[in-house]
């Protein structure tokens, strides 16, 4: 067997099932803790590896994982049982009645509410999902969420400790009670997306297998009947923001902002299926994923930049700063004041976010600032703004657009 | 949901001795954190404060207070929306400067009054 195809199928398998595993094992081994459960379906892999690689792919390649998992998980029961004598047979036959491949089919969507659980942060939510739902590894988690590999370690150790004592995994709610959940699950895949689409670290900047992930996401909510409006709202606005992926980059590979986009390579399909999905969500409660779709539905309605209906997009932004306020929705909001005419409130909002030393620090702010300033035509004030955004990105992709803007502005 | 403030407390002695620059670029980066809370809908404000401060009571206003150089100081705070006070708590868990050993945080629900 050759070794490419093993590692492939191998990897395939870990993306799909290393989650589901690691739940279910957790379910019917319950005296086991949960570290140790990712170690033994992480051994299991492993173990495929050099089996597969002599004896060949099995024709149920994941029933072979999990008989494995299954086999060690029994043994160390046993391993243990004679060790303390307290375990009894009866348990090990619970344990390996409830340990199937067969009743896991729906575990992905279980395992998304469980990892909503409203006690965990919203970070750790997302860390989660990327570890048991999407099936990250920690290295990949970290470059994804911008974090050292020893602050995911962290977060997951105690999010380990939290799932384990109060059997978050092992609690699903049942139908009536994962509806209070939606909400929860909603920010939760948004956040995904959001890690997609916007920048990680590094080259690629948009990791679109995850956005197809919260796509999917979202897609399997509406299939099995599990959804409000606002799950509409949401479903729209990441597939209006998917509908731009190709245009975001030119043919060198170079990241191009909104106002040099060529529309003509902005999908049409997807914007049709989002337009679909936007008036379904319509209803009397009024989400920000809801103010976030029409915004982003103004955008694609535009057949170039100049022609974007900027004012609606101030008013929608001010809807958003109502509820939501704070700076980062501030920021958008001065932008759309910005080309809405506003110029006097744009730069005062702008001005005003700069007092805040977190703010101060944020890329997109100086990169806004130099950009607005350049369109002023006031150099100076632009290239200081752009070179100090240039220093607070570490995206490759990103500094590369910045200092492309300064060259542009000192060749005048 | 619910407003939290999460109260930033640190080793104001220490801070104090540094420049407002030296002090914020020794501090972990907390824009990825802060992201996070916006872009969950939770995030509503936040600022660090200087070191020194007044301190006022009946009789008199006091230059710097008791506070100054206290261990556990009150160097900054967070404002945001959680569903209780669990989730409010691993929020501030996940914070850089916690996670990092930098600061502590205290917890506290805001008391709805309407």
């Amino acid at each position: 067997m050759r070794l490419n195809s093993v590692n492939e199928k191998v990897e395939r398998l870990y993306k799909s099932h290393f989650g589901k595993m690691v739940a279910s094992l957790a379910y019917a081994f319950r005296n086991i803790d949960l570290e140790h459960v990712e170690d033994i379906v992480q051994e299991s892999f492993s173990r495929a590896i050099v089996d597969w690689r002599d004896n060949g792919i099995p024709l149920n390649a994941p029933g072979w994982l999990y008989r494995v998992c299954r086999n060690h998980a029994l043994n160390e029961i046993k391993e243990k049982s004679r060790l303390t004598k307290l375990a009894g047979e009866h348990e090990l036959a619970t344990a390996t009645n409830d340990f199937s491949e067969s009743i896991l089919d729906d575990q992905q969507l279980k395992l998304l509410f469980a990892c909503a659980h409203p006690d965990l942060s919203p970070k750790v939510q997302v860390v989660i999902t990327l570890k048991y739902v999407i099936n990250l590894k920690v290295e990949a988690i970290a470059k994804v969420l911008a974090m050292t590999i020893d602050g995911v370690d962290k977060m997951l150790v105690r999010a380990r400790d939290k799932i384990q004592r109060d059997e978050i995994f092992l609690s699903v709610p049942s139908n009536s009670g994962l509806r209070p959940r939606l909400s929860t699950v909603h920010k939760v895949i948004y956040l995904v997306f959001n890690e997609g689409y916007k920048t990680s670290h590094g080259n690629d900047l948009v990791r679109e297998d995850l956005c197809e992930e919260a796509l999917l996401l979202t897609k399997s909510l509406l299939d099995c009947d599990l959804f409000d409006h606002e799950t509409f709202s949401l479903y729209s606005l990441m597939l209006f923001h998917a509908a731009r992926f190709k245009s975001r980059f030119n043919t060198a590979g170079e990241l191009v902002d909104l106002e040099h986009q060529d529309r003509s390579h902005w999908s049409s399909d997807l914007i049709t299926l989002a337009n679909y999905y936007l008036k379904q969500s319509r209803s009397e409660t009024l989400s920000k994923f809801h103010i976030e779709a029409c915004i982003a539905h103004l955008h694609c309605l535009a057949n170039s930049f100049d022609e974007t209906d900027w004012v609606s997009i101030r008013k929608l932004y001010s809807t958003l700063l109502v509820d939501n306020s704070n700076p980062f929705v501030e920021l958008s909001y001065a932008i759309a004041c910005y080309y809405s005419g506003e110029k006097e409130t744009c730069f005062y909002t702008l001005n005003q976010l700069e007092q805040q030393p977190y703010m101060r620090n944020y890329y997109l702010l100086n990169a806004t600032l130099g950009k607005l300033y350049a369109c002023e035509n006031k150099s100076d004030e632009a290239i200081t703004y752009l070179e100090k955004a240039f220093n607070q990105t570490k995206a490759t992709l990103e500094r590369e657009f910045i200092n492309n803007s300064i060259l542009k502005i000192r060749e005048g | 949901m619910e407003k939290f403030l999460l109260i930033v407390r640190e080793d104001l002695k220490r801070i104090g001795q540094f420049t407002a620059e030296e002090r914020f670029a020794r501090s972990p980066d907390m824009l990825p954190w802060l992201k996070t809370l916006n872009d969950s809908g939770q995030y509503i404000m936040g600022q660090p404060l200087f070191v020194s401060g007044k301190y006022v009571t009946q009789d008199e206003v006091q230059s710097d207070g008791p506070f100054i150089e206290a261990k556990e100081g009150i160097s900054g705070f967070d404002l945001i929306w959680a569903e209780n006070i669990e989730q409010a708590v691993s929020i501030a868990q996940s914070c850089p400067m916690v996670m990092a050993g930098f600061a502590v945080r205290e917890v506290r629900q805001l008391v709805k009054m309407d």
